[in-house]
This record gives structure tokens, sequence and C-alpha cells, in this order.
């Protein structure tokens, strides 16, 4: 009994500690860029109506397939359609993403998914973002923060700013490998600091 | 037992111990690090310096908790360097679990788990008097995969009851009932659960003067440890307990506003057949009855988890055949908590190998898509109670064998 428990529980720790991670690695479907920037002084911008919201960014790694960012439903009250078009520099709309307010609380983190854009790496887009149904007690917000290396600049009320809206991008991963290794080699880069 | 083994035990553990990581250790190291300025009533302190704190969560524990783990931090210190503060006070989720220094502040902030468990890992060796039973027992502790987890990767501290609750034993074994009374109180200091066995130390002592001993002892250790830190602040924090909250939660009504709890009515069962009609009091059994009882009928904390643990090993030594009953009712016991919809009793464990197991979404949410998960945990949960429900059987049908 001693040597097969002893070996049972030796494994199954093994098991935990080196397999688990690696499935849970193959299991990702998307990886996030950076982490979220915090949301500055910025403070927020009200979309509705014809009020809409245009965010200039540049997707640093191939293979975009989602932005993320928190919005604000102030008192849920937004249940019209929110709708996302995405642009590439030469003004072509290659995606689009209807949802709807009744789905976003306020304060969420809201992931828009659409099909992967294969060779977005270091390119430069932008989006709006309109509800043009809501009226003014039905607005959604967005946060603004400051310009980073990838949320470049953004416009609001036909004024153009630095910085904008506190997004991630999300890419799809190469292979369940590579996403596999780069968990691993994560772990060891703090390991070995 | 080879050394070899010994050491493989300890790599075990150490390894679980950086590489897994729960919340809960972060926020009590952080809100215990507050005995280094000089803080003695860390209820009020939190309280009254919320504005100002990064974690706001209010200390759950008892004080004996706080100047416990406190302590042994401040001597751990010097060993934790310089930027050991600044990551307590660090609110960010990620920025946590991406330094570099985690392994090292983990291991060290959970040695002192290691060290008791080793210290019942030896207790367990001195229970027995056949030495090939005791053996066993020590391996079966350190080499079972359900304590290493529920110490190392949720950072159990309620393992410092634990070890009071099995030193206790070791007494009651040898009948020196107020001793175990003492570290029973102790163990109430720690952590309320330990209270229910004292009703049954009052009934298995044998004249009147030592049964009001196996009350007063408890209770005053248990007051006198909770006097000076009695405050609003405290009762709201740490006295209404899970536990005391969730024991009397389980409960089906009778009509007209009234209702049977079920926990209560099976733990005076238990109680008043002991008193009444058990020529031969087995605390061994008793305190496994009323954990089963506990763990049956209440929504519990994965940590609870470990209070029945040591005792479990005791009765699957004395009764071998109950081991794959013990196993598989350990295995449903785990599997509960894995089904709540809070991210730390699953992936949330892995985030210091990468925070983009955030994006995964938990068995709570997978199973969600297919069925009620409610009813997922209700299912096992019956399961339990109805595993808990043979192994008392079991208990009382091999009744000799536990003496």
């Amino acid at each position: 009994m001693n040597n097969k428990l002893v070996v049972f529980t030796t494994t199954f720790i093994l098991f935990v500690l080196l397999i688990v991670p690696a499935i849970l690695a193959s299991l990702i479907k998307m990886i996030p860029a950076n982490d979220q920037p915090g949301y500055g002084s910025g403070g927020s911008v009200s979309v509705y109506g014809e009020r809409t919201f245009t965010q200039y960014f540049v997707s640093k790694n191939k293979n975009l397939t989602a932005i993320g960012t928190t919005i604000k439903n102030p008192n849920l009250k937004n249940k019209k359609d929110i709708v996302f078009n995405l642009y590439d520099q030469d003004n072509n709309l290659i995606r689009t993403v209807n949802l709807n307010g009744f789905n976003i609380g306020d304060g969420d983190f809201i992931k828009i998914v659409f099909e992967p854009i294969i060779d977005s790496q270091n390119k430069k887009y932008y989006f709006n973002l309109a509800s043009p149904d809501a009226k003014q007690d039905e607005i959604i917000e967005v946060f603004l923060t400051e310009p980073t290396d990838e949320i470049v600049e953004y416009i609001y009320d036909d004024e153009k700013h630095l910085g904008g809206a506190p997004i991630v991008t999300f890419h799809k991963p190469e292979s369940r490998l590579k996403t596999v290794k780069l968990v691993y080699l994560n772990l060891l880069s703090k390991l070995l600091d | 037992m080879k050394i070899n083994l010994i050491i493989l035990a300890a790599i075990l553990r150490l390894l679980v111990s950086g590489l897994l990581f729960h919340p809960d250790i972060k926020i009590i190291a952080f809100q215990t690090s507050f005995l280094r300025d000089g803080v003695t009533d860390i209820y009020r302190h939190l309280i009254q310096n919320k504005a100002n704190l990064t974690l706001k969560e209010e200390f759950v524990y008892f004080p004996l908790t706080y100047f416990t783990i406190g302590s042994y931090q401040a001597l751990a210190a010097p060993f934790l360097g310089d930027g050991f503060d600044s990551w307590l006070k660090d609110a960010g989720a990620n920025s946590v679990v991406n330094n570099p220094n985690i392994f090292w502040y983990l291991i060290v902030l959970k040695l002192p788990l290691l060290i008791m468990d080793v210290v019942i890992a030896y207790l367990l060796l001195k229970f027995f008097k056949d030495r090939k039973l005791s053996q066993k027992a020590f391996e079966l502790w350190l080499f079972n995969p359900f304590t290493i987890i529920l110490i190392y990767a949720f950072s159990n501290i309620d393992l410092y009851a634990v070890l009071l609750t099995v030193i206790a034993f070791l007494y009651i074994r040898q009948k020196k009932l107020i001793k175990a009374s003492v570290f029973i109180g102790l163990a109430i200091a720690f952590k309320l659960y330990s209270l229910l066995f004292v009703p049954f130390l009052f009934v298995s002592a044998k004249n009147i003067k030592e049964k009001m001993l196996t009350i007063v002892i408890p209770i005053s250790i248990f007051v006198v440890s909770l006097i000076p830190f009695w405050s609003s602040a405290f009762i709201d924090s740490a006295l209404v307990s899970g536990l005391s909250t969730r024991i009397f939660s389980p409960n089906f009504l009778i009509g007209f506003g009234e209702s049977m709890i079920i926990g209560i009515f099976l733990l005076t069962i238990l109680f008043l057949y002991v008193a009444r009609y058990e020529k031969k009091i087995n605390l061994l059994k008793l305190f496994v009855i009323l954990l089963l009882i506990l763990f049956s009928f209440s929504h519990f904390h994965i940590s609870w988890l470990l209070w029945i643990a040591p005792f479990l090993i005791i009765l699957v030594i004395k009764q071998p055949k109950l081991i794959w009953l013990v196993f598989l009712w350990s295995l449903l016991a785990v599997s509960i908590p894995m089904f709540y919809s809070d991210r730390s009793m699953t992936i949330s464990l892995f985030r210091i190998y990468s925070t983009w197991f955030d994006l995964l979404p938990v068995p709570f949410t997978v199973v969600q898509k297919f069925y009620d998960p409610f009813g997922v945990q209700s299912i096992i949960h019956s399961a339990l109670a109805g595993v808990s429900v043979l192994i008392t059987y079991m208990m009382f049908k091999k009744e000799e064998a536990l003496s």
C-alpha cells in the first residue's frame, strides 16, 4: 500500500502542477496583448443617439479577434442596440458587431469578439461605438485614459484627443502548443528573475 | 519511514506552496502585518482605517490567529526582503501574481503550515501502539493528495485549530480529559467549530467535577481570548462567522414561520443518544459523526474539510475496510466547492502560471451551459450525505474496531 500511495500522490501532485496548467493553457481561445490600463483622470464620455465614440489604436499582435473595455450602463437604462464598427487605416469597414445594452451591466468589462484579422500585427485600426436609438437618459459611458503605444487617439463630439478608452486587444493564439509554451515560459521567466 | 520519503513529502508541499496561489493568504498576511506596527486590536484598526487601506476586507478570524500569524510574520520579515511590504499592499490583481518574488513569499508565509503538518504526522505516529499501524497513519497523512491540496493550495490556516484538536484527541486517548479540554479551548480560540466537541467531552467525563471542568476550561479559554477585543467591529467581522450562520441554514418549513434545522436536529439526537445510552463512549466515532453531520448539511468552505482529515485517517487505520468509502467521501466533499462560482476554488489557483487563465470559464459557468450548476452541487452534496450515513452505520456496526 505504501509504495502505491506514494506513487499515486506524487503523480497526482505533479499532474496538478505540471499538466493541469498545460491543459488550461490549451483551452485558451484568445490572448490579451496587455493588461487593461488604469482609467486615469480623464473621466468618461457618453454615447447615445448621434453622439458616437471613435477610438484609434494599434494592434501589437497578429490575429486580432476581440477588443475589451469597461463600459458603464448607468442604472442599466440602455436596452438598445449598440453598434461596433471596426475600420482599417484606409477607412474600410472590416468588422461589425451588434450588442445590446440589455446584456451590459454598469461597469462591466465587455469583450467585443469578431472573426480574427490575421495580418493585424503593428497595424493601425479604429473603431466606432454607437447606440443610435438611445435617448439622453439611456446613455452608455466609455472611460478615458492617457495615450499608450496601443491607445493612440479618440474622436468625440467631432474633436480629436490623445488617448482614449482603456482597451485591451485580444488575439487568437497561433496554436495550442505555442500558448502552452508561452505559459510555461512566463512561469520560468518569473522563477529565474 | 525512509528519510527520502520524508524529503519527497516536503518537496511536494513546497512545490504546491510556491506555485498555487489563493488570495486569502495575501489578505491575511496584509492584515496580520499590522502587528509589526504595534496594532493589537485589528478589528477596530481595519474598520477605522478602511478608507486609507488598499485591501479593505475585514479580519474574519479570532484574535489568537492574528497574534500567531502576525508574530510569525514579524520573525520572518527579515527573510522576506524589502519588496514584501509593497507586495502586501499591492491591490493589483495581475501585478500581485506577476511579482517574481511571489514564490519565495508564498513558501515563507506557508512555512508554519508545513511545520504543523509534520507535527500532526508525528502525533498520528504516536497515536497507535502497534508500530505498523502508527507507520501507516504517518504515511497516510503525509501522502494523501487531499490534505496537501487543502493545506497548501488554499493556504489553510484552520490547521492551527486542527493541530490543537489532534493534541486534545491524544490526551483523550490517554483519558486525560482536563488536558484535552485545555487544547480544545485553545482550538476554539482559533476556530469556533471545535466548540462542537465540548458537549461530547462533557458526556465522556467520569464525575461531576470532571464534567464541570470539561465545560468551564474550554469556554473560559475562549472567552478570555476574546474579551480584550470585544466590540461591534469584532462581532461583525469575526464572531458571526460562516460556521455559526451556515450550520443553522439547512432547514425545512413546518408551518407558521417555524422551521426544522437539520443540523441541530441530528446533533441533538447524537448527543442525547450518547449521553443516555452509550455504555462506552468512543470520542473518535463521535467526532467523526459530528463532522459528517456538519459537512452533510451545510454549505461549507473547502478549508473546513481539513477539520475532519486527521480523524478520518485514524478511522481508516482502525477500520481499513472503510478506506474506499472514506476516499469516496473525500472525493465528493472536495468536488462540491469546485462547482461554486468562486474562481479561487479552481482556475484562479493557477494565476501564477498565467493571468490568461482569467479568460477561461470556471466549472460553474461550463456546467451552466448544459445544466443548473446548483443542481450539480446538490446532487454531489446529497451523495456526500448518503456516504456519510453509510460511514456512520459502519462505525456503529464495527464499534469494537474503533476502541
